[in-house]
């Protein structure tokens, strides 16, 4: 590797390889020694043509693509799915699947925050929180499969409801599993306010204003930790949310530890939410029938995605296959606060302020075509896209 | 224990040589150990520090365009040999030294530092942008703890008036005050010292694998590293003899050598795990701060205290 001078200034790449990124993203850090004074990302390593693909699938394949589409945060792109399907046939899931359905996406957003704990942590170094927060995690994990059979792709959504119901024993084992984790959290919540060294590594690093937020658009818990008040689960409650609501975490502070509070925070949430669902599950069925054909129509799908909004627009020609479907995945939304609250930290928080915003990439990757003119629209269908990808590969 | 051994026996067999590899593998070993299990983890076996070594040794090693090709090459065999030099004048498993002389343990001390040095030139004369970046962490960290911990080995050689090893740790058996007790702030500089000598979390800056990769031995593969990682074992063991003779009240067998020892391996692997990492300017700002002034006072107290005592002695009856 030659060092590259760009204009007298160091250039320190991060990724699409690194030990820090546990997928494919490239970063450019300008440092004047070690102060970062300019910051780029490029995406797009891992773009998987998905939106295309589910245009050559049924509705009913679609749902399962669908979930493939991140494997940290799957149900919410299923139930996302499967959540639109439903509005443009006009049928309403029966309530009890609409609990589950809740009920699994508070354990996925467990799930994903313990996960994101223990790489935050590593990223600053400290691999003993990273450890503890991760066999923990393996808690809710077994939970996951006892209720669906699956750890990841959990496949509990079917088009119109829900395909897995919840016993008495699974009940007891979801109660004890979350007094367990809320005995670990407070512990966990302890460490990350009151650690001298850990503070010394995320207190007043990466500030991000609520105007800042605002402006970049910061959501989910990245927006919340700057006083940014915004939940789909609280503005437009879906699924089970408007009988077991939630209440909005945030904090003012917008540095790092103030990301690491409100999803902690969040935690304690999600516990108390899936001990309600528990005790009040609805009754009767699991299902509703739901035509093979969509009506035609469009329609936007929101859920609250451990990382933030996803949204999901979604459109039907009237045949057994989807015209367009277009995803939009949190952490696209948070890239811009990344790079701006980089510049004037050290190289050494670049790692922390990174994952502090919860990355994941592969699901938001998207092919980009910068054409010459501003003025210049371009349509290109399928064919031309192909073309274009087999020419460029030559 | 007073037990001489021919010199050739003592340089390549025991307990110099190839006894000194092998410790400082265990040594690693019951440092990741122990590290393991303080983090719930399971931890490796007991030959997977051996098991590496033997691989490494065994892999192709690249050498990157654009570097000083016999630099490259002697560096770690500089280092190596540093460290095991290092080791001639300490009294290893509680035996007498193997090459002892008036002023050793300033020889010692610069001998441990060489390793940091040829770690830094590695990482500088490769063109890798995170070896250079770890190159001049390791090197600032070097400039931080190294006056303190400097300062602190020489505590007790001040106070019993002697800057031979071997002496030191015969006067602090006799001792009836363990140094630790009497100097407890030269004996945390050295131990911290000695972490961020062998770049231990939470002084790993330099080799940060979240934002460096592998700091200045990022291009190093193969044997050159493998001689690096075993060079820091026996560092870890050379300099946990010396801090244990100095502050644990010395020792004259190979059991009392070994428990000192393995205490004081069992306070640094809690130590690695139960801090974050500190930034560079966090690692430098404590050394200074805190650290170099906190020792120096200590050491005019020494100063001060040894002065004075023939003229306090009586009236204490002593």
């Amino acid at each position: 590797m030659e060092a590259k001078q760009k204009s007298e200034k160091f250039v320190v790449p991060i990724g699409p390889q690194h030990p820090a990124l546990k997928e494919p993203g490239h970063f450019e850090f300008t440092v004047d020694g070690e102060i970062v004074t300019n910051a780029t990302a490029r995406l797009g390593f891992v773009h998987r043509g998905m939106e295309k693909g589910v245009e050559d699938r049924n509705w009913t394949q679609g749902l399962y693509l669908m979930e493939r589409v991140c494997g940290i945060c799957s149900h919410v792109h299923a139930m996302a799915y499967a959540l639109g399907v439903e509005k443009l046939a006009n049928i309403q899931a029966p309530p009890r699947a609409q609990a589950i359905r809740e009920l699994v996406a508070e354990l996925e957003r467990i799930h994903s925050h313990l996960l994101w704990l223990g790489v935050a942590a590593h990223e600053g170094g400290f691999d003993t929180l990273f450890m503890f927060s991760w066999r923990d995690r393996e808690t809710v994990m077994d939970l996951l499969e006892t209720i669906t059979g699956n750890r990841v792709n959990y496949s509990a959504n079917v088009l119109g409801g829900v395909k897995i119901d919840i016993n008495d024993a699974q009940k007891d084992a979801l109660r004890r599993g979350m007094d367990f984790l809320e005995e670990r959290t407070k512990h966990y919540l302890k460490v990350v306010t009151e650690d001298e060294t850990f503070l010394g590594r995320t207190r007043k690093i990466g500030v991000m204003t609520y105007e800042e937020a605002t402006l970049l658009g910061a959501i989910g818990p990245t927006g919340r930790a700057s006083g940014v008040q915004r939940d789909v689960r609280v503005d437009s409650p879906y699924a089970g949310y408007p009988d077991f609501p939630v209440n909005i975490v945030t904090s003012v502070a917008g540095d790092l530890e103030a990301r690491f509070v409100v999803r902690i925070k969040e935690l304690y949430e999600s516990y108390r939410l899936v001990r309600e669902i528990v005790d009040h599950l609805p009754g009767g069925d699991l299902t509703v029938k739901v035509p093979r054909r969509i009506p035609e129509g469009e329609v936007i799908s929101r859920v609250e995605a451990p990382r933030g909004e996803l949204f999901y627009f979604m459109k039907s020609n009237g045949t057994d296959k989807p015209e367009r479907i277009k995803v939009r995945t949190p952490s696209l939304c948070n890239w811009g606060s990344v790079l701006t609250t980089a510049i004037g930290h050290k190289l050494a928080d670049m790692p922390m302020i990174l994952a502090g915003i919860d990355p994941c990439f592969s699901c938001n990757d998207r092919m980009v075509m910068i054409s010459g003119k501003k003025t210049e629209t371009q349509v290109w269908d399928w064919e031309d896209l192909r073309q274009y990808g087999i020419e460029y590969y030559k | 224990m007073n037990i001489t051994f021919p010199s050739l026996i003592a340089l390549l067999l025991f307990p110099g040589g190839l006894f000194l590899l092998g410790s400082g593998l265990f040594f690693e070993y019951l440092d990741r150990k122990l590290v393991a299990r303080f983090q719930n983890r399971i931890g490796p076996r007991w030959f997977q520090p051996l098991a590496d070594f033997i691989k490494l040794l065994a892999k192709e090693e690249v050498i990157p365009a654009g570097t000083i090709k016999s630099l490259f090459i002697l560096l770690p065999i500089f280092a190596l040999a540093a460290a095991l030099t290092a080791a001639l004048s300490v009294p290893l498993f509680g035996f007498k030294p193997v090459f002892s002389y008036n002023g050793d343990l300033i020889v010692t001390l610069y001998l441990l530092s060489m390793m940091t040095l040829c770690i830094g030139l590695a990482g500088a004369n490769t063109e890798d942008r995170f070896s250079i970046v770890g190159a001049t962490r390791a090197l600032t960290q070097l400039f931080s703890y190294e006056a303190p911990f400097m300062l602190a080995m020489l505590g007790p050689a001040i106070a019993l008036g002697t800057w031979n090893i071997s002496l030191i740790n015969q006067g602090a058996t006799q001792q009836s005050l363990w140094f630790i007790v009497s100097q407890p702030i030269g004996f945390l500089a050295a131990l911290i010292g000695l972490m961020g000598k062998l770049e231990l979390p939470p002084f790993d800056a330099p080799e940060a694998e979240t934002e460096i990769v592998a700091g200045a031995l990022t291009e190093y593969s193969g044997r050159g590293f493998g001689l690096f990682k075993i060079g820091r074992d026996i560092e870890l063991v050379v300099g946990l003899t010396l801090i244990a003779s100095f502050y644990l009240g010395g020792f004259s067998t190979p059991l009392d050598f070994l428990w000192k020892v393995f205490v004081l391996l069992l306070i640094t692997a809690a130590l690695q795990s139960l801090f974050a990492r500190l930034r560079i300017d966090q690692t430098v700002g404590l050394w200074w701060r805190i650290g170099a002034i906190l020792v120096l006072c200590q050491l005019v107290l020494i100063i001060i205290g040894n002065t004075l005592s023939p003229f306090i002695a009586p009236l204490l009856g002593g």
